[in-house]
């Protein structure tokens, strides 16, 4: 867990902040109160992310918690998880609807699609049904694109 | 000199290591330490929080250590953009080299000990650096 403040202004600290806790997928607790599953690279992460608070004129503390009841671990999971979910179908959806334009394009729709998974799976501590699907739907982008070299 | 980082190594501490043996301190001794409070007294720390040569406004160690020590190599600096992505995972430069060897030194991480880590990886990091050197020099991928 990530506990912060920072100053509201100047504003660049705080939206890199936010930018690099959006990477990494963290589950937003309250306000200034972020959670990750802990292991030794998500506690790494947090404890840079602390620092650069820290140099940007706040406060911040990095905690090993753990909820007092099961039912509330999972619903941190299931958050998790359902935030992972919906950046998967967003990743289904765009693979599709590149499928249908021009070769070159999904080309370069197929890298950007590739990278964005990549990003997706390393945040991913829960894996949701939708990353089958998602990946299915790259896997036929990737198809798509090979076919039309092919020819 | 002795040299104290986080035990665990990864991506970063492993590079920081060997470049500060390659260019920095050639009889350089590595510690691993758990905790910020074991570092030895003679010891230089990097890659920790709190100390000099960690992470410095979006910079990863590898970068700061290059800062700190005057390090201009071209070369150096472009092996400093793959460990920043591998490391921090930002996009911040292209480094297609980097998930590779990020992944290759996770399962460094689980295979062996730091001190295997740091053998395995020091001739990649050789080898890393005379691919961009060649590279350098000719403009283009060497064959």
């Amino acid at each position: 867990m990530l506990s912060y403040r920072l100053p509201r202004e100047p504003s660049a600290p705080r939206t890199t902040l936010w930018r690099r806790l959006r990477r990494l997928g963290v589950a937003q607790l309250a306000d200034g109160l972020v959670a990750l599953p802990a292991d030794a690279r998500t506690r790494e992460q947090l404890e840079w992310l602390a620092e650069d608070v820290v140099a940007a004129g706040g406060a911040a503390g990095v905690w090993l918690a753990r909820p007092t009841t099961i039912a509330q671990e999972r619903e941190l999971a299931v958050s998790l998880a359902a935030a992972r979910a919906a950046e998967y179908r967003e990743l289904a959806e765009g693979c599709r609807s590149a499928a249908g334009s021009e070769p070159a394009e999904r080309v370069r729709a197929l890298r950007r699609m590739r990278t964005e998974w990549r990003a997706i799976g390393r945040r991913d501590f829960f894996p949701p049904p939708e990353r089958e699907a998602a990946a299915a739907a790259l896997r036929s982008l990737e198809m798509a694109t090979q076919t039309a070299e092919a020819r | 000199m002795r040299w104290a980082t986080r035990a665990g190594i990864h991506i970063d501490r492993a590079a920081c290591a060997w470049l500060i043996r390659r260019f920095v301190d050639e009889h350089a001794e590595f510690v691993f330490v758990a905790d910020p409070r074991e570092v030895p007294p003679d010891a230089t720390p990097f890659d920790m929080r709190g100390v000099a040569l960690g992470h410095v406004g979006g910079d990863c160690s590898f970068e700061t250590i290059l800062r700190s020590y005057e390090l201009t190599d071209p070369v150096l600096w472009r092996i400093a953009e793959i460990v920043h992505v591998a490391d921090l995972d930002d996009d911040r430069f292209d480094a297609p080299e980097a998930p590779g060897l990020d992944v290759l030194l996770r399962g460094l991480s689980m295979t062996g000990t730091d001190e295997h880590t740091l053998a395995v990886s020091g001739p990649m990091f050789d080898a890393l650096y005379e691919y961009h050197r060649r590279r350098t020099l000719l403009g283009r991928d060497p064959a």
